[in-house]
């Protein structure tokens, strides 16, 4: 699963551009669609969802490239890991009837197939991209509809299992890495704007989950009475804003006590370089400083998408793919140090 | 009564308090009780909106039944979830102010679906057509659209 990480993690750098990257982690569009001609989710027998998962495959095999995979075929640790590369949701991983995944050949669009709607086509991006991203995933939208006939309604426009969803069933996100507002507790202001202007504000793996590493999706809350294209500018002007500001806090914390800063950074980045046993959350914390010093220029020898890459591999289910066997707690705590500490002192790590 | 603050707005909302003795009162509205923090101003999200619209049943719910898929109205209010494509058009009257306050809008706009009624369109009329059917005791009518229904994959052809 890990070769289907590229958005995140640009496997020839230069061939994605990746706005305010020092800012903005990745953009993600998801829109949810479901079939005229079959019943919804909470209305589905096994044999209707066994029809949506061959009827998908039919359409989807001879127009994308890419590999379309069984949810039950995967070992509990591979669908972690798809989970943790955000490719599936988490009602998608606890699901008990028949689903699967299709992975784009690129490795930047995951169509869900029998989630909490028929289908799920998500794409992700780094950096604030959400006009490109947004283009190719209604590009697959309308090939699809074109074969399987999506329920719409003249007044509600695409139906889906949940009110909450009905109209144009996007959902647009945008993933912020923001310290400096922290370090000055000026988030609450900026988050409470984001609430008032119908945004939705959640932690990196979206509802439910907790505020880690600085880091902050932001999302449209509404799906009715707003144009696509509307509702992607106002979260890109909203994210422009943002940039904007954790940049001048930056400035000046930088400003008024340099040494606190670069201090604190250098700090992070050499107990990653040498820690023997590290946790997941705080792999997080410290990344946030040492992407906060690559951000302001303190560290210069590695790279954003490196810091990506570690990220990402360090979660639990990730980690046990890169080193193909199953660890313990402890031992994954072990190995993640190992990781981090190869991965930050090879020369090629740009 | 309008409120004590603004003196514009209807009082809606009433407050009692006692301080050395004294019984004092205040009554103000929505937005002046925001502003002085006696009541919260958070923004409720769609989810939240969703499940409080809800929890108000009716006595009919019940009775209010998707012709396509079944689904009685009161049981859409237990899962929140819509059974097909044409239970929102089944249930609108009785859901479209629960819409319009989730999502704060009645209308969509944005891109369209390509063109073309599917099968379910015909499914929905034929259901309500066996229902009169049924009632006018025109039962030769009514097996022509049972067997109809049948062609179009629908098994249970008995009513909701």
């Amino acid at each position: 699963m890990l070769n289907n990480i590229r958005w995140l993690v640009p496997s020839n750098a230069g061939s994605l551009t990746c706005e305010e990257k020092e800012i903005v982690v990745s953009s993600r569009i998801r829109i949810a669609r479901n079939l005229e001609s079959l019943p919804f989710e909470m209305k589905m027998k096994p044999k209707d969802s066994q029809r949506l998962l061959e009827l998908v495959k039919s359409i989807i095999e001879p127009n994308f490239k890419g590999q379309y995979i069984y949810m039950q075929k995967l070992v509990p640790l591979e669908r972690e890991s798809l989970l943790e590369c955000h490719l599936i949701s988490p009602v998608f991983l606890k699901a008990d009837r028949p689903a699967a995944v299709f992975l784009n050949e690129k490795g930047n669009i995951s169509i869900m197939v029998n989630e909490e709607d028929h289908l799920r086509i998500q794409g992700l991006s780094c950096g604030l991209d959400l006009v490109n991203i947004s283009s190719e995933v209604f590009a697959i939208d309308e090939k699809l509809d074109e074969n399987l006939g999506f329920a719409f309604h003249d007044t509600y426009g695409y139906l889906t299992s949940c009110p909450t969803n009905i109209g144009t069933g996007m959902r647009a996100s945008v993933l912020f890495h923001l310290p400096g507002l922290v370090y000055t507790n000026e988030i609450d202001k900026i988050l409470k704007g984001a609430v008032n202007l119908g945004m939705a504000v959640r932690g990196i793996y979206g509802e439910g989950s907790e505020i880690k590493g600085n880091l902050f999706q932001i999302s449209n809350q509404h799906t009715l009475g707003l144009k696509e294209e509307e509702l992607i500018e106002s979260l890109t002007k909203f994210t422009r804003m943002i940039v904007d500001v954790e940049k001048k806090t930056r400035d000046v914390i930088l400003s008024k006590a340099p040494y606190e800063f670069e201090d604190k950074v250098l700090r992070s980045l050499a107990i990653l370089k040498y820690a023997k046993l590290i946790s997941t959350d705080e792999v997080l914390n410290l990344l946030s400083a040492v992407r906060l010093g690559i951000g302001v220029g303190i560290i210069k020898d590695i790279g954003l998408d490196t810091i990506n890459e570690i990220m990402l591999v360090s979660r639990p289910g990730n980690l046990q793919m890169h080193f193909g066997e199953l660890l313990e707690e402890h031992d994954r705590d072990i190995k993640r140090a190992e990781y981090i500490r190869q991965r930050l002192t090879t020369p090629t790590n740009s | 009564m309008l409120c004590d603050d603004c003196k514009r707005k209807p009082a809606t909302i009433f407050f009692k308090d006692v301080v050395s003795g004294k019984i004092s009162e205040l009554h103000l509205c929505v937005e002046c009780a925001q502003k002085r923090g006696l009541v919260s101003n958070k923004k409720m999200s769609p989810i939240e909106m969703l499940q409080k619209l809800l929890k108000e049943k009716n006595a009919h719910d019940e009775q209010i039944i998707c012709p396509v898929c079944c689904l009685s109205l009161a049981e859409f209010k237990r899962v929140g979830r819509f059974g097909c494509s044409h239970c929102i058009t089944a249930f609108a009257s009785n859901i479209e102010h629960l819409i319009k306050e989730i999502q704060e809008s009645d209308r969509h706009i944005g891109k369209r679906a390509r063109p073309g009624e599917g099968k379910g369109v015909e499914i929905f009329k034929l259901r309500e057509d066996l229902k009169k059917a049924l009632e006018n005791e025109a039962y030769e009518e009514a097996a022509k659209i049972r067997d109809r229904l049948k062609i179009l994959g629908i098994s249970n052809t008995e009513q909701c």
